[in-house]
This record gives structure tokens, C-alpha cells and sequence, in this order.
């Protein structure tokens, strides 16, 4: 529901890293969503797109990256993924309470991909190549 | 040539970094902050009402109360005799810190010992956003269906309390106190749940027990 200041917030930051590291010209970000983050990776998207159809980030990949659930049993201790996130009994011993999440939680900007500051020319002119990779 | 430069900064540092801040002037008022959050209608502000008044004469209390619009909640409140604040998001989801940090500016903060935040009524946004508080608490009221705590996990997973409200229902909606509290500890299994019912005033002692240990940890 927020996802449009979730991505604000995100223009932010990633003006912080542009002038901290150099960047002339911002071809990709990727942003790694968890499952239980609470924001849409669709909605990101969509956010992302109003916010940067013009100005400085316009035609910027946003890459979007669902991390899935990931817990340590509540009695066993094992790691599993949870094959959905409602009932998730663990795999060795089937217990279903008190799991402890070790990531799914988080929401944040892994990386961002650009020309820097001292190879502009070159680097401006192999422009189309921004599209998100898997 | 381009290049890939790894940057790992959380999207809602900024929130995050109020909200530190403001738990750290919490802790130094000794003031035990509570962030409730709840659907629209579970009994957020009849939760409040009831413990305003019959804690009235062990604790010095204030609400900070947040709504999409009106300020009916902050006047049901403030009849108690507390201090109350009325935010108003004006169509937002949630309560962000900076939205805290205004309220507590025109609160008299001196010699408070528990200041509740009522969130605004959604299951969802809410949680992702910290206040500086030292305990979520969600309150689930029994005509809600006892899945949520499964439908809305992050926000379950991060409660130190659960209050399960409108048990005088209980007779009259197909909702298991055991399966609503099952769900809730798949992913917090010391999260605490009180079944109340606001209305009838029963079961609220355990949690005034629950509100006087937190207190008491404060100082």
C-alpha cells in the first residue's frame, strides 16, 4: 500500500550512492524484496515506473530480486524454506511452532549498476545495454 | 565500461535511524512505549479506554492516536482523563518515527510512565515501520477469523503481546482461541496472548500484569 514512498525513499539513497561513488549515468538498481517484507515486488515495479518516467533515473532497470522465506526450526534447529509461507511443519521433525526466521524480513538496494565518473565516453555510448539480467 | 557497485542499504534506513533515536529518548525518560496495531475495528482505542481508566491511579499515560482522518479517537481517549494526540496520516497506511517525533513535541513527556502509539487500523504496513517503541502489540478481535495471524505474519511475528478481543462473541462466530494462537507461534513462540473482551471488561488483569512487568523493566 506505501510502495510509492518505499521507492522515494529508495531515489534517495540512490542519489546518496551516485554522488558518494561517482556516477554519471545509473543503468540498473537491484533491490532485494523479502517474502514477508509486507511490500509487493509487482507494486515496487509499478512504483518505480511512475517515479522515474522523467528526470535523472528515467529509463533506469529496476530489478527486483523476491527473497524467499527462510527459517531454523523451532525444535531441530534445521534450516528449511518453507514450501508456503500459511503451514510449515520442518522436513526432519515436522514441528510447526516457533520457527525462527533467518531471512525474508528484509527489504534493501544490493547494488547498483553505472558509469563511472572516470570512463564516461566510452561507457555513455554502450547505453541500451541495461537491461536487468536473471 | 559500467560497474556494478554494491551498495546493501536497507530502503527504510531513515525511518530506522528516527526511530533508534527515539527509543534512545524513551529509555532515557524511562518511559515504556507500546506500538498497537490492529484491523480497523479489533478495539484498539476500547483497549486503550478501558486500561486509561482502570490503571489511572498506578501510571501517568499518554496515547498517540493515529487515524487516516477525525480526531473521534483522541477525544474517547482523552475523556479518560489521559493525555492525547491525534496524528492524522491523511490517507497514509501507517505511523512513520517522523510523524512521532511531532507528536511527543506537543505532549508533556515529563514524568510519563507509558505512552501507547495506536496505529492505524491496517494488519499490513504498520509493522515495517518502527516507532522507537519497546513492544509491538497486535490485537486480534474474535470476528476477524482466527487465520490472520497466518494471512498477516510479519506483523504477528513481531508482537511481544497478542490480544485476542471480543471473546463475549466467542458463542455467536466460528473462531478457535487455540488455532488464532497456533498460528501466531509458527513464527514467535514467546509471544504472549491474552483473549479480552473490552466490552464486558473480563480478562484484562493478565494483561495489566503483562503492562506492569514491562513497566517495571523500564526503570
Amino acid at each position: 500500500m506505501h510502495e510509492l514512498s518505499l521507492i522515494q525513499s529508495m531515489i534517495e539513497i540512490i542519489r546518496e550512492e551516485r554522488a558518494k561513488h561517482g556516477m554519471e549515468r545509473i543503468l540498473r538498481v537491484r533491490v532485494v524484496n523479502g517474502a514477508l517484507s509486507g511490500a509487493v515486488s509487482d507494486a515496487l515495479a509499478f512504483g518505480w515506473e511512475c517515479l522515474t518516467s522523467e528526470g535523472e533515473l528515467k529509463g533506469v532497470a529496476l530489478e527486483v530480486i523476491d527473497q524467499p522465506l527462510r527459517v531454523a526450526c523451532g525444535s531441530c534447529g534445521l534450516e528449511f524454506v518453507p514450501e508456503d509461507n500459511h503451514y510449515m511443519p520442518c522436513p526432519a521433525c515436522e514441528e510447526i511452532l516457533g520457527h525462527d526466521i533467518i531471512s525474508g524480513k528484509e527489504l534493501y538496494i544490493e547494488e547498483i549498476e553505472a558509469d563511472l565518473s572516470e570512463n564516461t565516453g566510452e561507457a555513455a555510448a554502450s547505453g541500451s545495454a541495461a537491461c536487468p539480467k536473471p | 565500461m559500467s560497474k556494478t557497485v554494491t551498495i546493501v542499504r536497507n530502503v527504510l534506513e531513515a525511518n530506522e535511524r528516527r526511530a533508534a533515536t527515539l527509543k534512545d529518548y524513551f529509555d532515557g525518560k524511562k518511559i515504556l512505549c507500546l506500538n498497537l496495531m490492529s484491523s480497523p475495528g479489533a478495539g484498539k482505542t476500547s483497549l486503550l479506554e478501558r486500561t486509561l481508566v482502570d490503571l489511572k491511579g498506578e501510571f501517568k499515560m499518554a496515547v498517540i492516536e493515529g487515524d487516516l482522518q477525525t480526531d473521534n479517537d483522541a477525544r474517547r481517549v482523552a475523556a479518560t482523563g489521559a493525555q492525547a494526540v491525534q496524528v492524522n496520516t491523511e490517507g497514509g497506511c501507517h505511523l512513520d518515527s517522523s510523524m512521532i517525533e511531532d507528536a511527543i513535541a506537543v505532549l508533556d513527556m515529563d514524568g510519563l510512565d507509558i505512552l501507547f502509539i495506536e496505529n492505524v487500523g491496517n494488519l499490513v504496513c504498520p509493522a515495517e515501520f518502527n516507532l522507537g517503541e519497546d513492544h509491538k502489540v497486535s490485537i486480534l478481535s474474535v470476528t476477524e477469523g482466527d487465520d490472520k495471524p497466518e494471512k498477516y505474519p510479519l506483523m504477528f511475528h513481531l508482537s511481544s503481546v497478542m490480544l485476542l478481543n471480543k471473546t463475549d462473541l466467542l458463542p455467536y462466530v466460528d473462531f478457535s482461541l487455540e488455532a488464532a494462537s497456533a498460528h501466531a507461534k509458527k513464527l514467535n513462540k514467546d509471544i504472549e496472548i491474552f483473549p479480552v473482551a473490552c466490552r464486558t471488561q473480563e480478562g484484562l488483569e493478565p494483561w495489566y500484569d503483562w503492562l506492569r512487568k514491562a513497566r517495571a523493566g523500564k526503570r
